[in-house]
Parts: C-alpha cells; structure tokens; sequence
C-alpha cells in the first residue's frame, strides 16, 4: 500500500475543504471496512495521496426520530442502525437491511455514509495490484470495461451503461424504498438534497470533489404501510447480494394504495420497478398478483450473456418480497 | 474403546493448544532472522507471453533495495515433474507466473521497487482450457510437453508408476452386463484448500553451497529431499520447520517459492523472507487439479460391476510436481470403490495456462471419484440399485486386490468396512430417506429435498518411510526425534500420547524436536492419513527400541531378565515385585542417555473408509442449493484423540471439500486467464454462522497395523462427499446433474428457466445480449 497523509477532520466544513484541496487526491474515510482494502489491494491506478478521517467529526453519528421522520448522521454505524428501537419500530426495512450486511465486527465499525458510498465489488474493478497490475477499467477512466466479454455473473441486469457493475450497498436499496433522501455537503457550506437513487450513476455517483453524505432522512412511515427486505447471496453471513429487494406495500381495506419495490444489486443504483408498482396499485395483493407483478418488475430485464440466471432469481425474491411484505 | 489405555483414546490437552489460543505461537511471518530482508514478486499480467526486455535500473537504484533479479540472472534451478519450470523464465505461463525477484530492507521498499520495473511483453496465444489446450495446432506451453500433454507417471513411484488401470476384457464385461452407461462428467472448478496462514519461506544462503531454510510445510523434511533436486544435487540444504497454520495438502512443500527466496538470498548476501500475501496465495499457487472423464460401465442387477473403461483427462495447471502421482493414486482408490475384473481407463495430463496444481487433501481419488461415480450412478438408476447397497457391496473387502500407486498388486488385509457403512446409514436415517433414483425426498412447496452417498478410502495411510528416534533422559523424560512438523491436525501431540503410552510417562514428560533436517531422520510427512500408522509406527517402535535398551540396562542391577522388568513414570521394577523400582537415573547414570531407533517401511495392504451422507434443500425458484445434513461414517480401529480425530470429520466440509459442489471454486476471467476471486468475499468459503447438522460416527474395530491397531483417516474425510452432494440434488431435482458447483444458475438452467451454457463456461458461450453493443455504451 502506498503511503498517505493523514488528517483528522473535526467539522464537516473542514473535511470538505479538505477533500476539494487542489493538486491533492483526496479520500474520505470513516469505518474503513472498504477503503482500506481497497487501498491495500492497489485497486487504484493512482491511489489517495490524502485520507480524510471523518471519525473524529463529532455529532454526525445521531439517530433521531420524531414525528417528521427519521435523520440518521452518516457516521452512525450500521450496528446502531440495525438495534436502534425506532427504526426497528417504524421503519424496520432499514434496520433489516443493515443487519444483513457482512458481519458484527464489520458492522461495529462500517458506517451508514460508507456504506452508501463504498465501492462498486466488480471482480475487474477490484482485480489487485499484485498479480499483474490492476485493471484500467471504464469506470476509472480506462479505455473499456473487461466484464462484458468476461465473467459477469454479479453483474447487472438493468440499467448499466458502459460499465455493468452493481449498487452493492444494502441501506440503500431499503432507503430507497422508504423514499429516503440523502443530505450531501460540500465546500463553502453547499448543501443539497437527492433521493438515495439519484445518489448514483452508471459510472460512480454525483458527488462532486469535495462533497460528503452527511446524513439520510427517512419521511414517516405510511400509517398502514407493511414492508419486507430480502436479500439473495451464494453464502448466508459476510456476502454481498446477487439480488436484494425491498417491498413496502399500504394496504386499506384489503387494497393496496401504495406500493415501492426496489430491487438491489441489479444495476448501478437501487432499481425503482415503477410499472410493477403500478400493477399492485388498486388491487388486492395475493400470491397471483405478487406473480404478476414481478413478471412486470423483470419484463424490462437486459441480462448480460453471464448473468441471465439472475432474470428468474430477482423475480422469485419480489415475488416473495410482496408475500413477505403482508406478513409484515 | 481403547480400554486399559493411559493416553490413548482420551481426550489430552494438545501439546500446542496453548501457545496457539494466546497468541504465542510464532509462525513464519513472525519470525525474524538477523539482517533479513523482504522478498516479493513481480507478477505477470498475461496468461501467455515472451518477455522482450525488463528494466530493473530504477528499481535497483531505489533506497534499501538489495536485490533485483530476473530470467537473465537467475539461477536455472529447476522444479516440476517432469522439471521443466525454472526459478524464473523468460516466457511467463499463467496470469500472476513470477516476472522478476526484488529483496529490499523494508516491505514498503520491495513493494515500491516492484512498482518501478519495466516490462515489455509480446503477448502469445494462451490455452486457458483442457479444450484449448488439446485442439489441433493449439499453442504449446513447454516444449517438453509436445501437444500440451505431459508425460506420464512419476519416477517417485517407480518405473511401473499407475497411469490408468488395465486388467481383463472390458468389450465382454459390457457383454456380460445387464446395463451399460456412458457419460462425461467433470470436477473441473479447481478449488483453493485455502489454509489460513499463506506460504512462506526464510532462505539464508552461505557460500559456497549451502542453504538453510526455514518454512511453514506440511512435511519440512520433504523440502530438504525436493529441493536438493532442484538444486541440481550442488547444495547442502538444511529445513527448519515450524507451526504450519494450515495446509490440507498444499503446503506439503512451497519448493517454488523456497528457491525464489534462496536466489534473492544468494544475490544480497543475506537472509531473505518471501511470504504471499493471500491474493497470491489465491491466485498464484498452487490449486486442486481439474478432472474429467469419458466413462463407460457396465453392471448386472445385482450391483455386480462387469466392466469400468474411461478416458481421464486432467488438467494440471501450467505445471505441477505431483499430477502424475495424484493420477496413480487415483487410479489406485478407484479400485477401491468400484470393484470390477475388467478394467480399461487411461489418463491423459493436460497443461493449460492457469495457476499450477498441486496437493489437495483427496490427492487424484476425490478428482477422480467426483467425474466417475455420476457416471456409475447412470447405470444403478436404470437397474434401480440402491448407492448405498451398491458402495456396501462394492467397498474392497479382506482378500480383494488392487493396483496400487506403484503399478504393483496388492492384497486387502484389513477390516470390512460394512458395519461402519450400516451405522452411517442408520445414523442418517438413509432407508427411510432414499426413494429411488432422481425422486426427491421430500417437496414442500419450491423447497425439493434430496439425498445422496458417497465413499472413498486410501490405501497411502501405509505410504513411504517414516524414521523416529526416542531419547531417555535420566530424570524420567522423553524426546522424540521427528520432522512430524505440525499443520494443524495435531499430529506431534498424537505421536507424543503414542510414545508416552509405550513408556508409561506423563504426557508431560514427553516432548518433541523441531523439525530440523540438521537434527531429526527422514520423514516423509504427515500425508495420505498415513501420520497414524506410518508415522505413528516408526515413532512407537523407537520408543520401544528405547524401552527395550533401557530394561536391557536395568537387568543386572535388579538382577533380573529384562523381560521380567517394566517401566512406569521414570521407574524400572520387576513386573512380579513392583517395591523394588529403581529410577531412571539409577539406570542411565546422570551423564548419558538411551536413544531408540524406529522406522516404518511401506506397506500398501490396509486402506481406510469415509462414508458421506448428505442431504440437501434446493429451491427450484431461486436454484439456490442448501446442504441440511452431513454423516460422516468411518472406522478407525482406535481413535487416539477423540477431539482431533472430530475436527478432522468435521473438516471435511471446505478446504476444498463438500463445499466444492456448492460454491467452492476458482473463477478465471475467460479473456484474459486472470484469476477473478482471489479474495474471501468472491471466493465463497464457509464460515462457522452457516453450519449443517453434522455427525461424525467412528467405529473402533481394531485393525492389523501397530500395537494401537489404529490407522488415519482425516485426508479422506472430504472425498466423498462432493459426488454425494451431485447425487443429493440430482434426486431433489428429477433430473442429473453433472457439473461442480452447483450454482443457482446451473439449477436454474437444468429446471429450464435459463438457457444452459456450454461445460465449463466461465461466463462465455450462449449470449444473452451482444457484448460489442454494451462496451459501446449503447443505451439499454
């Protein structure tokens, strides 16, 4: 691993600028649980030359709830998330979602930012450094992506452009669903909001140099709203999915009057499927209309010529997303 | 149940378990020799390529940099069977193969000068499959290896070294059968054993020929023997070994990596440390053989095999040591499960541009197993007969013979494995389950329960030569002088229960040496499940060697026949008059001591038995397989440490095991030959939160092999249970399954919800979607 500075941020102010520093290639990092592999894995044809430790910012790991909804700090770590009473209570999607990602020890340090913003798990975009020199792929500027003539098995199904690798964080996909917005804050005290999915693009995400998620808030939840988060992955702990779904289903008199399905791990950004969610709109649910509607979720499906297994595998998790949701 | 016993069969405190639980062992990467240096390598990009020209001058001008080497001044010492691969070459031959050699004074300054070396390549068409490898005109890798294909047999096992198994007259077996398959199955994802600790090595050379090397093997003796061969027979080599963290077969020996460390140590001057980091480790190692065959078999009703004929294929990597050996001994354990006067199965070693192939614990049988029993399984389905009465019926029994490695007939002396087989399936309830060929046990929903059996056994727990010495200290102690480095299995404490058993001494009074070439005899190393009898033996008979000279010694004083004396906890007494003990010390004087000399010569007429039930849950919806339930069933005549010996059962699960039919494999990029998992969250290995029903049932009927009457059987403990898991989801799905592992997407593809891809695609064949559209971006 390269050597880098250090520097401690003790205000999101100061990290910004920090991160915006001209001539400097700068990184945030909090947990650690990903850049820290990734730097020691030499992913990086030019690696930081500044770490930025948002850690040592004080307040940003808050979580707090009240009748305008649920803010959680960037710093909070997806172990807080995963216990905390209300989000457990009202918006237990999220709680589910963190609590499925890796393991207690990576949990206790991995923070909810981090987890939003972590690197894509593209086996060509992590190829290390040490075993021929790292791959130069699109996505960090090179001139082609390696996957589509290559293994693409975890690769996506939708939505790609150029570069097929996933969305891998969890949080995000049942953020998404919760209709979840992401606070982000940049140099010289700018500051916007976006929902969780624009947060991504086919290549990276939106940040600009300099601009750190400093928070997710979450609106209350619909009164008679019942969800469920459910994630596919070859090992049970300490995986990231092939398929993730989060369903969040507002029942009224047996009718469904709302609905969200987004689907994880099947493009660059949570996968909203807008016309499936229409289909379940105005009816009742069942276990036809669940099958219905998951046909619809995957009808526009682009498989890659390694990954179309993945077609019937995310129509069978929403499917019993939907199912599982009315348990909820 | 190892009545009357003092050690034997209890469950002792292992030796290092201590040490190991706090911390205070010292593997290889903690340890520090004086002005060492830091070795790593420079890894090749291409899977095939000449290399045009290297510049090193910026590298070697870099701070703390001692050494740089490359092809042009490295020295031709040789390794591989036959030895064809060099310390390094001016043609690299798989993508991570060893480009140039840097020792510096710091990690950082290796690393960093790694970074500042040139390399110009002329990339040449590589042979990234057997397929490939074997096609009309194909690229050669080696010019020794004409057609891509080694030659055959290791001088190891002698000139009439096992190739295949030829006996009787297949065409009028398969006249006389009542049922004839054929098919091709394989066993080709090439799984990583993955221990814990990654090779390593400190190499100090001392002109003008001598090396000494400490390393982290399974058998540091064997470096010494290896690589006094590599060196071209010009080098007095000396081993050091220490705790091994892990191996399973593949640290058996890191001979590549020991003579990069000794030429880095020889161009600096000092001693050098050269230790993968896990991608390494993962990628550029050593991984299990690839294994396939064309198979046909012919049975009668009554589970009689008439006639076995094969063409074997095996895929060795860009190069190995030991795929000959792993073939004869393949060959050897095939006869073991399937018993048939007519044989005609030929193997063909292939080399391909991935990783080299080494040991893994199943050494060639559990290759071999995995590609041929789907295709047995073919002919007991169309006769309806039952794989378990058919492994029953089948299992080598007292009086049967074999071919074993050497090319040599060998009859079966042990015991009948069929009761263990019964209390296996009895354990596991397999008469209750088993409902005929490719019908679930059970449907409940999507969720298809199916089960299946598997068995293998070696007949290697009885291989090589093992040589132990025992030295009697005066104050009532023992030394046992051995190589028996321990690699996790906890074979040194065994061997101290063994000796301090024979001489009656506290388990704490019994210690071991390093394994130290300069200091210990031979010794082959704990391979084949052979550390019980073999090893075991020539330890036990070196602490009876030193009994006996001891109780010789002791006579006159007691005035006594030595056959009338014994010894007890650092006393000699007559047996009828136990009052009249006398110490040790009275016997040895203070200055002196009593060394026992032991050895164990082969003998290849015992094996050992695993039978594996398995039971798995496959959702046809998401094709994602779970495996629900294990039993183990052996027989291990006396179990001598009952912990151990379930550890070693219950190992049976990864490092390349039952876990290789469910998601345990090496993934290669199909363009580029690059090694795409080597890491452990790509790389699907199982943690301890996602645990089957397991249970081990172990037999004790003593068995012909020494005074314990005990033999080995951890190495076979995951042999059997791959082909089990095929058969297990075969039945749940209603269809055959014949490719490892078995994804949700080759589930899914045989129920038919996805298109199939061609054998062994690793993301090529049938295409979805044209890729030339995707890397332009177009909008989908």
């Amino acid at each position: 691993m390269r050597s880098f500075r250090h520097v401690r941020a003790t205000t999101v102010a100061e990290a910004c600028a920090l991160l915006a520093e001209p001539g400097t290639r700068a990184r945030a990092n909090a947990g650690g649980s990903d850049l820290l592999g990734a730097l020691k894995d030499g992913i990086y044809p030019e690696p930081p030359d500044l770490l930025v430790d948002l850690k040592t910012i004080p307040g940003l790991d808050a979580i707090e709830a009240d009748e305008a909804g649920l803010r959680v700090g960037a710093l909070a770590r997806l172990a807080d998330i995963a216990r905390s009473e209300p989000i457990r209570a009202h918006w237990p999607i999220f709680s589910q979602a963190a609590q499925a990602v890796a393991s207690p020890q990576i949990r206790n340090v991995a923070t909810l930012g981090g987890n939003l913003c972590q690197e894509v798990r593209c086996w060509y975009f992590r190829y290390p450094a040490g075993l021929g020199g790292s791959i130069d792929c699109l996505r960090k500027g090179g001139p082609r992506c390696p996957a589509v003539k290559g293994d693409t098995r975890y690769h996506a199904i939708f939505e790609g452009r150029g570069c097929f690798a996933v969305c891998p964080s969890d949080t995000a996909v049942a953020l998404a669903a919760l209709d979840a917005i992401v606070v982000l804050e940049g140099p010289g005290g700018a500051r916007r909001e976006l929902p969780v999915q624009d947060v991504y693009t086919p290549l990276g995400t939106v940040l600009e140099p300099g601009e750190l998620v400093t928070a997710v808030r979450v609106p209350p939840p619909a009164e008679e709203a019942r969800s469920a988060f459910l994630k596919f992955t070859v090992r049970e702990p300490i995986d990231f999915a092939v398929v993730s779904v989060a369903a969040s289903i507002t029942l009224r008199d047996g009718v469904c009057t709302d609905a969200r399905l987004v689907l994880g791990a099947v493009g660059p950004r949570p996968y909203r499927a807008l016309e499936a969610e229409a289909r379940l709109i105005g009816g009742p649910i069942d276990e036809r209309a669940a099958v219905e509607a998951a046909e619809v979720a995957l009808a526009g499906a682009k498989p890659l010529r390694g990954n179309a297994y993945k077609v019937p595998l995310a129509r069978s998790i929403v499917m019993r997303a939907i199912l599982a949701a009315l348990e909820g | 149940m190892a009545a009357g016993y003092r050690h034997i069969g209890k469950a002792t405190e292992r030796a290092d378990a201590r040490d190991i639980v706090t911390g205070r062992t010292r593997y290889l990467s903690d340890l520090e020799v004086p002005r060492m240096l830091y070795g790593r390598v420079l890894r090749s990009p291409h899977a095939h390529a000449r290399i045009l020209s290297i510049d090193t001058s910026a590298a070697r001008a870099l701070p703390g940099v001692e050494a740089v080497l490359t092809h042009a001044d490295a020295p031709d010492w040789r390794v591989g069977t036959p030895r064809v691969v060099r310390v390094l070459d001016s043609t690299v031959r798989f993508a991570g193969d060893s480009v140039a050699l840097v020792a510096a004074t710091t990690e950082a300054a290796a690393e960093r000068a790694l970074e500042l070396i040139e390399v110009e390549y002329e990339p040449l068409p590589a042979v990234l499959t057997m397929d490939e490898a074997l096609a009309p005109g194909a690229p050669e890798i080696f010019p020794e290896a004409p057609g891509n294909v080694v030659s055959a047999g290791t001088p190891w096992f002698g000139p009439e070294c096992l190739t295949g198994v030829r006996m009787g007259d297949v065409e009028r077996g398969f006249a006389e059968a009542d049922a004839v398959a054929e098919g091709v199955c394989g066993y080709e994802n090439i799984p990583n054993p993955l221990p814990a600790e990654p090779p390593g090595v400190i190499a100090h050379w001392e002109e003008p020929n001598k090396a000494t090397l400490w390393v982290s093997s399974q058998a540091a003796y064997q470096d010494k023997v290896v690589l006094f061969f590599a060196f071209g027979r010009q080098v007095d080599v000396r081993t050091i070994g220490g705790p091994c963290g892990g191996s399973f077969g593949s640290k058996l020996m890191s001979v590549q990596l020991a003579l990069q460390a000794t030429a880095l140590s020889r161009a600096a001057g000092r001693p050098v440390r050269l230790v993968m980091s896990k991608e390494e480790h993962m990628a550029a190692f050593v991984l299990r053989i690839g294994s396939r065959i064309k198979a046909k078999v012919g049975m009668k009703r009554d589970g009689t095999v008439t006639a076995v004929a094969g063409d074997w294929l095996v895929d060795t990597g860009y190069y190995s040591m030991t795929t000959q050996a792993q073939v004869a001994v393949g060959c050897g354990e095939a006869q073991l499960v399937v018993r048939s006067p007519n044989w005609d199965l030929r193997s063909t070693i292939v080399c391909t541009n991935r990783t080299a192939s080494g040991i893994v614990r199943g050494f060639g049988g559990q290759e071999l197993k995995c590609s041929i029993l789907p295709v047995v399984s073919r002919v007991m389905a169309e006769l309806d007969i039952d794989p378990f009465d058919f492994f029953k019926k089948n299992y080598v029994k007292p009086g049967d013979g074999y071919f074993w490695r050497d090319g040599q007939w060998y009859t079966y002396r042990g015991i009948d494995y069929t009761t263990a087989m019964d209390a296996g399936a009895a354990a596991f309830g397999w008469k209750d389950r088993w409902r005929g060929w490719l019908q679930p046990s059970a449907v409940h929903g999507t969720v298809r329960t199916g089960v299946g059996v598997g068995v293998h056994g070696n007949v290697d727990i009885g291989e090589s030569v093992s040589e132990a010495w025992v030295r009697l200290d005066p104050h009532g102690a023992a030394v046992i002088y051995s190589a028996a480095s321990e690699h996790g299995t906890g074979q040194p404490s065994n061997l101290i229960k063994m000796v301090a058993e024979v001489l009656q001494l506290p388990l704490d009074r019994v210690t071991m040496t390093p394994a130290d070439s300069a200091i210990t005899p031979f010794e082959f190393g704990p391979v084949g499940s052979r550390g019980t009898w073999a090893m075991g033996g020539a330890s036990i008979a070196a602490a009876e060697d030193a009994r006996r000279k001891l109780l010789e010694r002791a006579a006159p004083t007691l005035g006594r026949d030595p056959g009338d004396l014994d010894t007890c906890d650092g006393l000699v007494f007559p047996v009828d008059s136990p009052e009249n003990a006398i110490r040790w010390n009275a016997v040895i004087g203070r200055e002196g001591s009593v060394m026992g000399e032991g050895r164990f010569d082969p003998d290849f007429t015992l094996a050992n038995c695993m039978m594996t039930f398995v039971e798995v849950a496959v959702d046809s919806d998401t094709g994602k397989v779970d495996l629900r339930r294990v039993v183990n069933a052996t027989d291990a005549g006396t179990i001598i440490d009952p912990p151990g010996l379930e550890n070693q059962l219950n190992g049976s699960l990864g490092s390349a095991g039952i876990d290789s039919a469910l998601f345990e494999e090496t993934v290669y990029d199909p363009a580029t030959g690059r090694v795409l998992n080597a890491n452990m969250i790509d790389y699907k290995w199982r943690t301890f939160a996602e645990l089957p029903d397991m249970k081990n049932v172990v037999l004790e009927t003593p068995v012909d092999s020494h005074r314990f009457r005990a033999i080995g059987v951890g190495e076979v403990a995951t042999a059997p249970g791959p082909s089990a898991v095929l058969m297990a989801v075969s039945n749940a799905l209603g269809m055959w399954m014949d490719e490892y592992p078995v994804t949700p997407e080759r589930v899914l593809a045989a129920l038919g919800k996805v298109p199939a891809r061609g054998r062994g695609a690793g993301g090529t064949a049938a295409a979805a979607t044209d890729s030339d559209d995707l890397a332009a971006g177009a909008d989908r």
